[in-house]
């Protein structure tokens, strides 16, 4: 017989899809609750869970924020004449 | 640099410009996308594009910064159509991942990880790693990843703009994210 824990027991596939549905959409409050209960119960999706978290951190800052003039500068003198050549199409 | 500015011919002042900034231009486009190729196309259209809608720059901004904004466009550009030419692949399937029972795969169960927290970014070797993790998912994904975090908008919106419902969307950026975390995982995290 199912115990109501059964029936608010979530698969680690199911709740770590959960963890990463909340970036775009809201959970419902029964979403909340059984991801709550696995997460506290499942050693693993709580790993999940945190990494998910570092990693929106991680690539918010990496994305986003990054700065110009803390990225290292390449050279590449190929590419400036090539475009010098073609804006400039009678040399 | 404004005197020289000769507005009848702005192949000239264009092409100060291009001495001057394409380094800058290249690295930024480098840095956004890690892919070379790419990078030199797009710094060659944000030149393309200075050139033909140099009126409407007027001397009112930096060039510096008027050329940043043409290449910013330009990489959100690239992005997008990127991620609109891939989509036909719809099935993400999460079996690498787990079992038939939904548990993690045992060598796939995320292991705690020793963080030195939100300064990890600033450790160049973490970065570099972080970048290649980033570079071997699939095209499709990393455009997906990039239109996400670019700014921090709410992602139903994205959706709109890129045309693919909000649950899709999620699946693509759940994989993405289970692949990125594994690869840290085996190469920064584990060692």
């Amino acid at each position: 017989m199912k115990t109501l824990l059964d029936l608010l027991m979530l698969s680690c596939k199911k709740a770590s899809e959960l963890i990463d549905k909340q970036l775009l959409l809201n959970l419902s409050l029964k979403e909340r609750l059984m991801l709550k209960i696995h997460t506290r119960l499942c050693e693993a999706c709580f790993e999940y869970e945190k990494q998910s978290k570092l990693l929106d951190k991680l690539l918010l800052k990496h994305i986003s924020t990054s700065e110009e003039s803390q990225i290292p500068i390449q050279i590449n003198i190929e590419l400036k004449q090539k475009i010098i050549h073609n804006i400039n199409p009678k040399k | 640099m404004l005197n020289e500015m000769d507005t009848n011919n702005p192949a000239t002042t264009i092409t100060s410009w291009v001495k001057l900034y394409s380094d800058n231009l290249f690295s930024w486009a480098l840095h956004k996308t890690s892919d070379r190729e790419i990078a030199e196309d797009l710094v060659q259209d944000t030149f393309l594009v200075a050139v033909n809608s140099f009126d409407k720059f007027e001397g009112k901004s930096n060039p510096k910064s008027w050329l940043f904004a043409i290449l910013n466009n330009k990489i959100n550009d690239h992005y997008r159509s990127n991620f609109r030419h891939q989509t036909t692949n719809n099935t993400i399937s999460l079996d690498e991942y787990f079992d038939a029972n939904e548990h993690w795969r045992p060598e796939e169960t995320p292991q705690p990880w020793l963080v030195e927290s939100s300064h990890i970014l600033d450790n160049p070797e973490f970065t570099k790693q972080f970048e290649e993790c980033m570079q071997r998912l699939p095209q499709h994904w990393f455009s997906a990843i990039h239109l996400k975090y670019i700014e921090e908008r709410k992602g139903v919106a994205i959706c709109q703009e890129i045309g693919i419902t909000p649950t899709n969307f999620w699946q693509i950026l759940h994989r993405a994210k289970l692949q990125l975390r594994k690869c840290l995982e085996t190469h920064w995290f584990k060692i």
